[in-house]
């Protein structure tokens, strides 16, 4: 069953289009990938899907529903939750100030239950309840974005490069968690640079190239079938075909 | 020095200092959280100070209703400004000087509208009719039931805002929205919803801090203009989005504007009349020497702290 649906999507910022004619769909309980060279629009496909972008034909529909018009401010209640790359945490407030902003919508019980909830599956967090979240760590900044958006009881996660500028240890660490995440019945939509360690971890994945779909099929063969995504990709002519070779 | 002068000094900086900083939390508020530096604050601030002046004329002379009322009226003209003005030239994606210019535009207007209002009725530097009564009386000291209304209904209003901004959703919503407005949208903060609700608390607070000038001391429609470039002293000095500093900011600007004025008058014979231009100094050497405010060293001291903690 098709959980999201992307149709005939063209997007973009402003005058710019990025994203053409693009279409897809996510299943549930599926962990897609989304791969890419840089600038390949991976970002502004989920960006478009959570309304940060502009618009200019196709539809993106959850369980039938449209997404398109629907404001930024409406859309978690449809059951989607986002991770954005940078400047995902509210840096200014505690740790569990930013837990309490994601329960606001609970009862005090519900709420506190919650919240023990995060603090069992992210035990980092719990250490650090009262320090600034402008001052952790990258690593633990990436495990609050995450609980954040995980907090909202979403039906579909979208993460863009979640495991941008961390350590080897951390990136596993992530993609563990994704995992786990997704065999609790979560949907996940992850955007990766790093082809070959989301490969790893991931069901499914689209390739994406200037804005158009490249490739897609399961990520066993992806991985199995080198030439193929290279003659996509144009031979050895960019980052990512050089990383999947490796 | 004579230790009255002292005394009454110290006295008069506690007593400007709280209503500077009632003042100057409204103007942070504005500026964190929906990105304006709103110079119609200081006609907010005027325009309470006379909701106050002509319901004592009316004969309502319970304070604490007064302040309600006050309170009530001034929310709701922030509350239109920003329907009427802000909200829609927002929605042309402008500029900060755009935003700078507009709020100026409507401070203008405002204020010589009340300047029309108050040359009708023939209000022009009056007092509030709240009668003086000396509540405390020592050798150096005099306290009058005026000090005992203005520095308590302050620190309670500047505790409930910091209650209210640190355990309420609302007041999460509002630091989300001043920390990250895309990441706070992105979780679902109705940003229209905690717009009017900042534009309420901003107004309410500048129109309670104006009725408690003009019971302190005689208004007419510049006072809130005047008192705006202090007010602003405070919000500069205090990292400009920082509350607590904001509040520090003010009782500094109240300290230098009285005490350290004072002091000055007596050891150097500075003359009063450059009282007014200590907020432009401290602006000044603000914005040269520390542009993160008081605050932002403060954070420098917690997070060296923090490592000393986490790499013995």
């Amino acid at each position: 069953m098709n959980l999201l649906t992307i149709d005939k999507l063209t997007a973009g910022y402003g005058k710019l289009t990025i994203l053409h004619d693009l279409s897809l769909k996510v299943e549930k309980g599926q962990y897609l990938g989304i791969l890419g060279p840089n600038g390949s629009g991976k970002s502004t496909l989920v960006k478009s899907i959570f309304g940060l972008t502009d618009i200019f034909s196709g539809s993106i529909k959850i369980s039938g529903q449209e997404l398109v018009g629907v404001a930024t401010e409406n859309i978690c209640k449809r059951g989607l939750a986002y991770v954005p790359q940078r400047q995902n945490i509210f840096a200014t407030m505690t740790v569990r100030d930013n837990l309490l902003l994601a329960v606001r919508h609970l009862r005090r019980p519900k709420a506190h239950r919650a919240l023990q909830d995060a603090y069992a599956l992210f035990p980092i967090l719990a250490e650090r309840q009262q320090q600034s979240a402008g001052l952790m760590s990258g690593g633990e900044r990436q495990m609050l974005a995450i609980a954040l958006a995980w907090l909202g009881k979403p039906q579909i996660m979208l993460l863009d490069e979640p495991s941008a500028g961390l350590s080897p240890l951390f990136v596993i660490e992530i993609f563990k968690l994704l995992r786990r995440l997704c065999e609790s019945g979560i949907t996940l939509v992850v955007v990766e640079q790093n082809a070959r360690s989301l490969l790893r971890w991931c069901d499914y994945a689209y390739v994406l190239r200037e804005g158009k779909l490249a490739f897609e099929g399961s990520s066993s063969q992806i991985l199995a079938d080198e030439e193929t995504v290279k003659s996509y990709l144009g031979v050895g002519g960019t980052a990512f075909s050089q990383r999947i070779a490796e | 020095m004579p230790t009255v002068l002292l005394i009454d000094s110290l006295v008069r900086s506690l007593q400007v200092g709280s209503l500077y900083a009632l003042m100057a939390l409204g103007l942070t508020l504005t500026l964190a959280v929906v990105k304006l530096p709103n110079f119609a604050h200081a006609e907010l601030i005027t325009l309470g100070a006379y909701v106050a002046l002509v319901a004592s004329f009316w004969g309502l002379n319970n304070l604490l209703a007064m302040l309600v009322l006050c309170f009530i009226v001034t929310a709701a003209v922030a509350v239109l400004s920003y329907k009427a003005v802000y909200k829609p030239l927002e929605r042309r994606k402008p500029s900060i000087y755009t935003m700078i210019l507009a709020s100026f535009a409507l401070g203008l207007i405002l204020r010589y509208v009340l300047f029309l209002l108050v040359d009708r009725f023939d209000f022009f530097d009056k007092r509030i009719k709240i009668p003086l009564e000396i509540w405390y009386q020592s050798k150096t000291m005099i306290l009058t039931n005026i000090f005992f209304w203005v520095v308590p209904t302050s620190l309670i209003l500047i505790i409930l805002l910091s209650l209210l901004l640190n355990y309420t959703n609302l007041g999460r919503e509002m630091r989300a929205l001043a920390d990250n407005r895309a990441l706070a949208r992105v979780q679902g903060v109705q940003v229209e919803r905690v717009y009017y609700f900042t534009w309420i608390l901003a107004g309410g607070l500048a129109g309670v801090a104006g009725a408690l000038w003009g019971i302190y001391t005689s208004i007419n429609p510049l006072t809130g203009w005047l008192a705006i470039l202090s007010v602003f002293a405070a919000t500069v000095l205090g990292g400009m989005t920082s509350f607590v500093g904001t509040i520090l900011g003010a009782y500094v600007v109240g300290l230098s504007e009285n005490f350290v004025m004072q002091l000055l008058n007596h050891y150097l014979g500075l003359d009063f009349s450059f009282k007014p231009a200590i907020p432009f100094i401290i602006i000044i050497l603000v914005l040269l020497f520390r542009p993160q405010g008081l605050t932002g060293f403060m954070d420098g001291f917690r997070t060296r702290a923090i490592r000393r903690q986490t790499n013995p």
